[in-house]
């Protein structure tokens, strides 16, 4: 089954898919310095400045291990109603993102394994299912 | 070569004041910041033509407002300069003029610090991000909140604990936003915000204004200012935020290498410090803050305050004012009003909340951004 529509598709793609839905991959960025970054531009590297041809895109995996999560019950944004879970998340391949925890994920807790999946969350006005990503306990 | 603030001439705090920090009203910002400056210079006893540079901390007011406040005074031709650096727009002011002070540049300068609460604008950098939108300062510090949590087996209620004293402190002071003590149970069965954070727990964002005049011996002897009330900054660190290693806590990474430089600055070690006004937008702040300043190792906050060691009259009285929490967080003006409360704490002039015999005081904000200034006052 493929996506319809990736709600951020400079974040992240539908890297391949197993029974459990797409399997996502980040668009990250790597600097002639090693430096490994989330997500992917242009501008400069953070840690030594260099720009141009010094940064090249690089796929990131969306494993990591839950450094924090806190579920938010007051959020002024009408759309995006409370409650729901902001995670933190350590990747394996360096960059530490913050994102939602999916809404079907059991409870999680620093320390462990997680991973990203693109879940649907609604439906655009031409009718196709959106895909964002949300993070749950790792199978 | 370049140097640090105690190397050029001394500079020396001799006026402060405030218009009380209060919930959002009707009160125009420019009767808010001028009883400030009025009392500033009441109690400096000078008069508004001595002064000879003004730097104007505001976040939220938009352009040039400093301008229709200041001309209320007697408009006279002297420099005005407007400051915005987030939640540090009044230490950063404040550091700036002390910097013109000590270079030499005027004998008195005022930093004024003035806010009403208005929406927040964020610039568009034109880099995505998966969620921000869903990720505000509460929900930032919430985040840290669990981390430390887990990092220090701490429970809510040790965290929690933070807001009980800062209340306490806040109770006694009349320029505080919130003046009312709390217990734990109140505050832990307060309105849930985010992750373990309850409102209690979290800065109440309203309006005020806090000004601190600052002048060098020259001006002090020249306007026949009271030398014995005048307190001396012995450093001025401000730092912005590096690439720290995946996973570390930048806000507390920032505050250690920024309060290190000041302790060095001014030849003290932690132990030293009788006073600090720091950060406490949110509880866990103000453990993460002490342990980056120094005042005990990582994750031994919580014993320090439980033992009574953060109160006024122990070892080290943390945000006397009652800090952002009770006192609360205008913005403009915050970093400033805590210059001013370190000052009043160090002539022993702060009536029910003194504590006794204070010597040294530390005042650190961070700003979203990441920035963060250290100040350190002595007597």
């Amino acid at each position: 089954m493929q996506p319809n529509k990736l709600l951020k598709p400079g974040l992240y793609s539908a890297a391949s898919h197993d029974q459990a839905g797409a399997i996502v991959r980040l668009k990250g960025g790597r600097c002639r310095c090693g430096y490994v970054f989330f997500p992917m531009q242009t501008y400069g590297c953070e840690r030594c400045g260099s720009h141009g041809d010094a940064l090249t895109p690089c796929e990131l995996s969306a494993k990591g291990t839950l450094l924090a999560e806190a579920t938010v019950h007051l959020h002024a944004d009408k759309n995006r109603p409370a409650p729901f879970t902001i995670v933190k998340v350590a990747l394996d391949d360096g960059p530490v993102i913050r994102t939602l925890l999916a809404e079907d994920s059991a409870p999680v807790a620093p320390g462990q394994r997680v991973s990203g999946r693109l879940a649907a969350i609604g439906q655009n006005e031409s009718g196709e299912t959106v895909l964002d990503l949300r993070f749950s306990i790792a199978s | 070569m370049t140097r640090s603030l105690n190397e050029l001439r001394p500079v020396y705090v001799v006026g402060i004041g405030w218009h009380r920090y209060q919930n959002p009203s009707e009160t125009p910002y420019v009767e808010l910041g001028l009883t400030a400056i009025r009392a500033a210079l009441a109690d400096a006893r000078i008069e508004w033509p001595a002064v000879e540079s003004t730097y104007v901390a505001t976040a939220l007011l938009g352009m040039a407002s400093g301008r229709p406040m200041l001309r209320h005074l007697g408009a006279t031709g002297a420099p005005l300069m407007h400051v915005e650096n987030a939640s540090a727009s009044g230490s950063t002011a404040f550091r700036h003029a002390c910097i013109e002070v000590a270079s030499g540049i005027s004998d008195v300068a005022l930093a004024i610090g003035v806010d009403k609460r208005n929406p927040v604008r964020r610039p568009d950098t034109g880099i995505g991000n998966l969620a921000e939108d869903a990720i505000v300062p509460f929900t930032h510090f919430a985040l840290l909140t669990n981390e430390y949590a887990v990092r220090h087996n701490a429970s809510t209620e040790d965290i929690a604990r933070v807001a009980v004293k800062n209340h306490r402190n806040g109770a006694k002071n009349p320029n505080a936003q919130r003046q009312q003590e709390r217990t734990l149970d109140e505050v832990l069965g307060g309105k849930k915000v985010s992750g373990s954070l309850t409102s209690l727990q979290c800065t109440p964002i309203g309006e005020g204004a806090a000004a601190v005049i600052v002048a060098s011996e020259d001006g002090i002897r020249r306007l026949g200012i009271d030398a014995g009330r005048a307190i001396r900054t012995t450093a001025s660190v401000g730092r912005s935020e590096r690439v720290y290693p995946p996973g570390a806590g930048f806000d507390a990474a920032l505050t250690k290498e920024t309060a290190d430089l000041a302790l060095a600055q001014a030849k003290l070690t932690p132990k030293d410090l009788d006073i600090i006004e720091l950060h406490d937008a949110f509880t866990v702040e103000e453990l993460h803050y002490i342990e980056s300043i120094g005042l005990c190792p990582e994750g031994h906050g919580v014993r320090m305050l439980k033992d009574g060691a953060l109160d006024i009259g122990g070892q080290c009285a943390i945000n006397p004012s009652g800090g952002l929490i009770a006192m609360g967080h205008p913005i403009g003006p915050t970093g400033i009003g805590q210059i001013g409360e370190i000052v009043m704490q160090l002539r022993g002039e702060a009536g029910p909340r003194q504590h006794g015999g204070a010597r040294i005081g530390l005042a650190h904000m961070v700003g979203v951004g990441a920035v963060c200034y250290v100040h350190i006052l002595q007597r």
